[in-house]
């Protein structure tokens, strides 16, 4: 990444009526940045990305995509900008080759420069089968690359990926974010929302949605770093704990923090007098390790947690 | 706006590809319109014949034989014999037979001695499809019977000679297969553009689309134009069946019936488009658009039911109905061959429907989008 800024929010504002699904957003995003935004459903995420997209005129305030902007035309951002929905791929009816097709033409690209372009797409995505297949033929992770190739065929500036990964199995989603690595080192801004904290944990930098204002912006690090100013452990359970148990820990005088994380609990100690009293009488229920917190630690604290 | 037919006819490429490999698409297009036109045009037939009549004489005389053998030489009847008015009257009763003739003791006798002679036809109230035209035969056949029986002498004072102008011989498949025109072209256009626009959201494929330079207008006309293609095409083919296999007459002008054709295309079509974009379900879609198509074009259109004979409400109700409207033309063209300037109230009508239905159709969709 470089510091060149491809996109910007300044003070949005999305309204649908009397709801406020966007409230005061500010961020930027730099040229080859993987950029994730990450919030509950409803959030605004959606809104926010359709607003960058050029689909949807903002309320309030102003939008700087690859140097365009709504002041341009309605057009202008939709000519700089990949989009790739989580829920739709392709259709599936259509091949491989009749999708692609599909959109150059709505994007009106010349028939050399897309022959050319389709060719060289394919190769980065490492499209095996004939560009006669059916997609309904084509496995989910498959899919969703071909779907990205689309998004790429007009060589946008910048691509947003609305949950790029749903559905896909982990090893198809690891090709894709291997791919996603591969588009952003080309030079390419990469603007992601996703569910899975493992794909965010590859962004470059994170932004948290919740009621449609952004609650904190940084690297996954820096995060982890002004979520949890103080020490996070695991916390195993020696025995089975029944819910009315874990329940009564969770409330726990000596937790600031301390939720369930498969079978084991991730938890930060309310201050450090109270952990040293209690620590003894945890250690007779739970084995205690010391770790570093998740980004699943951090958004539950920094979204969930927070009244 | 900026239309570009490139993105439009890549639009409507992208929705030929969906139609050939949709069987139910293609089906629907292909096969609905012959199974109408089979439907109304053979097995829908107003016309009623070979009526099942029970007859009872008690009489058993020439005038008595000769009043029978007028009914059955009609061509309208077929005669059961019975031999008492009781078991006639079962037979009516028992659905064995669908009127009754009942010839009295003394019907020769009254008829020689100058008193009226009375015989009774007796009709199934309660099947009110055959009982208006079978009690307009009865008349006719009392009239020729009388002649036949008592000679010129009987012959009423006046002469009162009906012609039937358009459709001399009243033959209900002209008066049907114009009419079954505008019900499949209601069908289809309304239905699968309805279907077609729906998918588009359900999938989240219409989020794709908008996010590309493709304006609304050229999604909206490159959806229409196969749906078109296909309506006007079962206009062709029902045109075909009707002329050469029903006999049906043409006798306006294929520009005005075609003009017609296309007004109510349009207009069906940007109806589909606004049932599709107010439910965004193909299922809600379908059922919104047999309430709203499929139904008036077929009951409140004109179609079997005419609307002369409806309440007030219902009448100034069909006004609204671009169906009513096309059915006048497409009748008029077929059977009466109106020119254009003949049928100006009911294009104007349509006209209007289209318009309102467009604008509509357009402002819903801007709406939604934003």
């Amino acid at each position: 990444m470089n510091d060149e800024t491809v996109v910007e929010a300044r003070d949005l504002v999305v309204r649908y009526g009397d709801f406020t699904a966007v409230d005061r957003v500010t961020f930027t995003v730099g040229r080859g940045e993987i950029f994730g935004f990450l919030g509950a459903n409803g959030a605004g995420k959606t809104t926010t990305i359709r607003v960058l997209c050029g689909v949807l005129p903002p309320t309030e305030g102003r939008v700087r995509v690859a140097g365009t902007g709504y002041e341009d035309g309605e057009n202008a951002i939709k000519a700089k900008v990949g989009y790739m929905s989580q829920k739709f791929t392709l259709y599936n009816d259509l091949t491989v080759k009749e999708n692609l097709d599909f959109i150059a033409s709505l994007r009106k690209l010349d028939a050399a420069y897309y022959a050319k372009r389709r060719q060289e797409i394919l190769e980065l995505i490492s499209f095996k089968k004939g560009l006669g297949a059916f997609v309904h033929e084509l496995s989910g992770g498959t899919k969703q690359q071909v779907s990205l190739a689309a998004a790429l065929l007009h060589d946008p500036e910048v691509v947003f990926l609305d949950e790029p990964t749903a559905g896909v199995t982990p090893a198809g989603r690891e090709r894709f974010w291997a791919l996603i690595r591969r588009v952003a080192e080309s030079g390419k801004t990469v603007f992601v929302t996703t569910h899975y904290m493992d794909e965010a944990e590859q962004c470059g930098r994170i932004a948290l949605m919740r009621e449609g204002k952004l609650v904190a912006m940084d690297s996954p690090a820096g995060l982890k770093a002004a979520a949890f100013p103080e020490q996070v452990f695991e916390f195993e359970p020696i025995e089975e704990l029944s819910f009315s148990r874990m329940t009564a820990f969770q409330n726990h005088e000596a937790f600031a923090f301390f939720e369930p994380y498969g079978h084991r609990f991730h938890a930060a100690a309310a201050n450090a007098e109270a952990w040293r009293h209690w620590r003894p009488e945890l250690e007779k229920t739970f084995r205690i390790r010391t770790i570093a917190p998740s980004l699943e630690d951090v958004f539950i604290r920094m979204v969930e947690d927070r009244p | 706006m900026n239309f570009v037919w490139s993105r439009a006819a890549a639009m409507a490429r992208k929705e030929w590809f969906h139609i050939r490999r949709d069987p139910f698409t293609m089906s629907l297009a292909l096969v609905m319109p012959l199974v109408m036109v089979v439907i109304y045009g053979v097995a829908i037939d107003f016309n009623v014949k070979n009526v099942k009549l029970a007859v009872s004489d008690s009489d058993q005389t020439q005038a008595s034989r000769r009043l029978i053998d007028t009914f059955s030489s009609s061509g309208y009847f077929r005669v059961r014999r019975d031999f008492s008015p009781g078991q006639a009257l079962d037979d009516l009763v028992a659905e064995r037979a669908r009127a009754a003739l009942i010839i009295p003791p003394q019907f020769e006798k009254n008829l020689w001695s100058g008193r009226t002679a009375e015989a009774q036809v007796l009709l199934d109230g309660a099947d009110n499809s055959t009982v208006v035209p079978v009690s307009q035969y009865v008349n006719t056949i009392q009239t020729l019977a009388s002649e036949r029986i008592a000679g010129a002498d009987m012959r009423p004072p006046y002469d009162l000679r009906t012609r039937f102008l358009f459709n001399p011989e009243l033959n209900s498949r002209w008066f049907i297969i114009p009419g079954v025109v505008v019900v499949i072209m209601a069908i289809l256009s309304i239905f699968l553009t309805a279907m077609t626009v729906a998918r588009e959201w359900e999938n989240g494929s219409m989020e794709l689309l908008l996010s590309t330079p493709v304006e609304p207008i050229e999604i909206i006309v490159g959806k229409a134009l196969p749906y078109a293609s296909l309506g006007a095409l079962a206009v062709v083919f029902v045109y075909i069946i009707a002329r050469a296999a029903f006999g049906v007459p043409f006798r306006g002008h294929l520009w005005v019936f075609g003009l017609g054709c296309l007004i109510f295309l349009l207009t069906y079509l940007a109806q589909g488009l606004f049932i599709s974009i107010a439910s965004k379900q193909q299922t809600l879609a379908m059922q919104l658009s047999m309430l709203t198509g499929m139904m008036p074009s077929v009951i409140l259109s004109g179609f079997v039911f005419p609307i002369a004979s409806m309440p007030k409400f219902f009448w100034y109700f069909t006004m609204l109905l671009p169906a009513r409207w096309f059915m006048v033309i497409s009748r008029h063209c077929f059977l009466e061959g109106s020119s254009f300037l003949e049928l100006a109230v009911p294009f104007a009508a349509l006209s209007l429907s289209c318009l309102a239905m467009t604008a509509l159709a357009a402002h819903k969709f801007k709406r939604t989008l934003e």
